[in-house]
């Protein structure tokens, strides 16, 4: 076919004066500014061809800002200082007009939330055409068979349909390949990934980040990537600079770092985070261990019993919970685990009886909760308490602590005026918040203070159980550790039972006592955490396993081939 | 796709209709029977003038001898067949009065709608390529400092300096096209300040999203960007705002034929609330009432198929995502 024989043609861009020495990217003294303040400070490091680099840190950290200092895409007002070389060559002073052919065409960009990252009112096709532009080819017909060729290649099964889609048609999954392909398409010789897996789900994660990998070898492209993730980072980076506070706290090859982190930051970090560290909490979940084998007579805290809830969706029916039964020992934490649309938020809905189930019994410390009115439930409420997913979302900006934890008390009338203070104050002492952040409003907290501030709410009321919904997916990695940390000995000094909800494996290895493992809105497979963890049955549960980053598993990689291959020609070869 | 927007377009045009019904309903509740009759409160009013034998032959020609149902339903029914009745003081049919001076009126709102959106189009486009320091921050300002000045008095400014000190156009002849141009600019500011206002914060918030930086990362440049990208979906939603200023440009073509002294609906209504010509007044309060649902339904309809991201209530969920392994639970269910 003529136009297969054009795409085996592309012309390769390859400068031949620059010295391969040389970075494709380096930075020195990088600092950026919004307004007076500082928020990236004398950032220097150099990304070899062929090569990644990943920058590593919380937000706040700068990383993101450094992305896109280096792509001139700073939001208004930033300004940026020191030297970005890209190719041998400083870009940070170039002008606008002299720098933009540089965007997209050897610099491409994939971003951080696919959902927001494509033009909601045109097709994608329309978007795709715009990179294809960058192609220098003539012909229109050629550079949308070479759309349409690069979709296929990030692994879109219909690219056709997709081309003709809008956004909003298609998954999180399929719009980050979409972007994938559109930042590739015009063979960039630097890939900038901000975040790229972080809004989907884990399998996805993988897969998106498996395709990086093999686009970056195939294409020999350098990539730099940004993420929060130590263990994505540990491993898909050659090299790592770890951030804080816009300085970069350590640098070198991730190995070297990981083998021997200096910096105290680094050390803490790697601590941190649950894939690498399973076993962190081991003493203070034991307790839960005795009580899961001391309980296995007695009745269950919780028992959910063959529970089916279908919903309408435009006049077809949707089951999002199929049949799931469980039980919760007192005093242990059982884990939800399963990704979007698995039905896990719809059992907690139906747990704490927001929700009706269409089948199925439900009962909390003996006591039905299904065919039950809302005000015959506010008693077994008090005894069940919510923590939500988003502390930045899920209390009163204009409240304060005091109100906010106060607030359960006052509901349900207990005690008196002194009463009410005092347990106010315990419950926040119990999450390790002082009284001198009463008066405070959620503004004026960080994200950790906040989810302690939520927990406290739940436990002003003194539940047996506290259902909790992703309770750290919104929060850094360190401020998640000592939410976990929170939660676990509060459990262990007051016996509560937990039901955790979270699509993050590597977090339920280190808190759970057991785990149920849902898909499409039934339970695949449950067990003890050993179980589940080292001898899964169900293959979903196994490639959900396999999602979790694995750290320095993989060996770092060394020489790849020298030669620049077209993804496209390999593949009609 | 298809059925679903013949349904919604069914329930809203059924909507429109119950609403004009109760306006009728309205209209003709306050018009003509708060308080009191027309009978005792304009007829036998003494500063009427009226002689028993008119008296006589009003309550004859417009059936105000009927009871109040019948008088109503007669009205109601006249209405939706074109007749809107005959004029209580110069007894020729309300719809002559009216077709004598719609054209006018119409000339002037439209003309008005027009100067409004050329004028907001060019301060809302403007604010994203003049630069700060030639006076960005003047466009911006411009929305807040027109919406807060009435119509009127830009109207009176305007023949002030064109009229009177600058001789643009004589003020005499306010059926001129000069004047009518200043009329209609008098007329469309107030409203292009909204209009402007609306699409400024579009256009900023469109601009702020994480598209616009993947595009631009793609290699767009400024201009491709705001025509490609931004344009259509910050200018979509001013549909919405220039049907609901439909009642303003309405209700400032009134005053601003009377400011230029045009004959028009708006002289017509201050001839008729002075002598209290009721039949009049209740057609030309229904008839724009009529008019406002009539654009706010076209509004409502067209912006479906203007925007692909709008799902209809009751429509098949287009959602193409089968691969990696999720379902396509909406956030509304499965939370």
């Amino acid at each position: 076919m003529a136009t297969q024989d054009r795409l085996t043609t592309l012309p390769f861009r390859k400068d031949l004066t620059v010295p391969v020495s040389t970075p494709l990217l380096r930075t020195e003294d990088l600092s950026v500014s919004y307004g007076s303040q500082r928020v990236v400070t004398g950032v220097g490091f150099e990304l070899a061809r062929g090569r990644s680099l990943a920058l590593i840190g919380e937000s706040g950290s700068g990383k993101s800002t450094i992305a896109r200092a280096v792509l001139r895409l700073l939001a208004g007002g930033g300004r940026a200082t020191g030297r970005v070389e890209f190719d041998g060559e400083e870009v940070l002073g170039l002008s606008e007009r002299r720098f933009r052919p540089l965007r997209g065409r050897a610099m491409g960009f994939v971003p951080q939330d696919p959902g927001n990252s494509l033009n909601p009112v045109r097709t994608i096709g329309a978007q795709a055409m715009e990179a294809a532009a960058l192609l220098d080819e003539p012909n229109k017909a050629i550079r949308k068979a070479l759309v349409l060729e690069t979709f296929s290649q990030v692994g879109l099964d219909n690219p056709q349909r997709v081309y003709d889609s809008y956004p909003h048609q298609l998954s999180g999954g399929m719009l980050q390949r979409v972007l994938i392909g559109l930042a590739v398409l015009p063979r960039p010789k630097l890939l900038v990934a901000d975040e790229p897996t972080s809004a989907l789900d884990v399998t996805i994660q993988k897969r998106i980040l498996d395709l990086l990998s093999r686009l970056q070898s195939d294409l020999d492209i350098s990539l730099l990537l940004i993420t929060h993730d130590l263990a994505i980072a540990a491993e898909r980076a050659d090299s790592l600079v770890v951030l804080k506070d816009g300085l970069i706290q350590e640098a070198g090859s991730t190995a070297s770092v990981f083998a021997s982190p200096k910096s105290a930051y680094a050390r803490k970090l790697h601590a941190d985070v649950p894939a690498l560290n399973p076993d962190r909490y081991a003493a203070l979940r034991d307790p839960g261990f005795h009580r899961l084998n001391a309980g296995a007579e007695k009745e269950p805290k919780i028992a959910v019993n063959a529970v089916t809830k279908t919903f309408a969706l435009d006049g077809k029916r949707l089951t999002a919970v199929n049949g799931v039964s469980f039980s919760v020992p007192a005093g242990t934490t059982h884990a939800l685990v399963g990704e979007s649309g698995s039905g896990k938020t719809t059992t907690i809905r139906l747990l704490l009886g927001l929700e009706e189930p269409d089948a199925g019994q439900i009962s909390v410390a003996g006591e039905r909760l299904d065919g039950r009115s809302h005000t015959s439930l506010r008693t077994t409420w008090r005894h069940l308490q919510l923590v939500y997913q988003n502390p930045f979302t899920s209390l009163d900006p204009t409240w304060k602590v005091e109100q906010l934890v106060r607030e359960p008390l006052d509901r349900f009338r207990i005690g008196t005026r002194e009463e009410r203070d005092e347990r106010v104050r315990e419950a926040l002492a119990n999450v390790g918040l002082g009284e001198h952040l009463l008066a405070r409003k959620p503004d004026a907290l960080s994200g950790g203070q906040r989810q302690r501030v939520a927990i406290a709410r739940a436990l002003v009321l003194k539940p047996d159980v506290i259902v909790l919904d992703e309770p750290t997916s919104a929060l850094d990695v360190s401020v998640q550790a000592d939410i976990i940390e929170v939660l676990l000995s509060l459990q262990a000094r007051l016996g509560l039972t937990y039901v955790f909800v979270s699509h993050d494996l590597a977090l339920v290895r280190q808190l759970a006592h057991t785990v149920s493992v849902m898909q499409h809105g039934r339970i695949v497979e449950h067990g003890t955490v050993a179980d589940i963890f080292d001898h899964p049955k169900a293959p979903y549960t196994r490639s959900l396993l396999d999602s979790i980053p694995a750290g320095l598993a993989r060996p770092a990689p060394v020489a790849r081939p020298q030669t620049r291959q077209i993804l496209i020609a390999e593949k009609i070869a | 796709m298809r059925n679903a927007y013949l349904t919604y377009a069914a329930k809203r045009l059924a909507q429109a209709l119950v609403v004009i019904l109760l306006t009728y309903v309205f209209t003709f509740v306050v018009v003509s029977i708060l308080p009191g009759d027309p009978i005792t409160n304009v007829l036998n009013n003494p500063q009427s003038g009226f002689t028993q034998e008119e008296i006589k032959e009003i309550i004859a020609a417009q059936g105000l001898d009927r009871p109040v149902l019948v008088q109503l339903w007669s009205s109601f029914s006249g209405f939706v067949t074109g007749d809107l009745g005959l004029s209580m003081r110069s007894h020729r049919p309300v719809a002559t009065l009216i077709a004598e001076v719609l054209p006018s009126t119409l000339v002037l709102a439209a003309s008005g709608l027009a100067v409004a959106l050329v004028l907001a189009a060019t301060v809302a486009y403007g604010t994203q390529f003049v630069p700060k320091r030639y006076g960005q921050g003047l466009l911006r300002g411009f929305p807040s400092l027109f919406l807060s000045v009435p119509n009127f008095v830009i109207g009176l400014v305007l023949i002030h300096f064109f009229g009177f000190q600058l001789g643009v156009f004589r003020v005499i002849e306010p059926d001129s096209v000069w004047a009518t141009l200043f009329a209609a600019i008098a007329l469309g500011i107030p409203i292009s300040a909204q209009i402007a206002e609306v699409l400024i914060a579009n256009l900023d918030n469109e601009a702020a999203q994480e598209y616009a930086a993947v595009a631009r990362g793609r290699g767009l440049g400024q201009a491709r960007l705001f025509a490609k990208h931004l344009l259509k979906p910050s200018s979509l939603p001013v549909v919405t705002v220039i049907a609901l200023t439909i009642g303003e440009l309405l209700g400032g073509s009134l005053i601003t034929e009377t400011v230029f002294g045009r004959t028009g609906i708006g002289s017509l209504v201050q001839r008729s609330v002075s002598t209290q010509d009721l039949p009049v007044l209740q057609a030309i309060v229904s008839l724009a009432a009529v008019v406002f649902v009539l654009v706010n339904l076209i509004a409502d309809l067209l912006y479906p198929l203007l925007d692909p991201r709008v799902t209809l209530l009751g429509g098949p969920k287009s959602r193409a995502d089968t691969e990696d392994g999720t379902t396509g639970v909406s956030p509304a269910v499965a939370s």
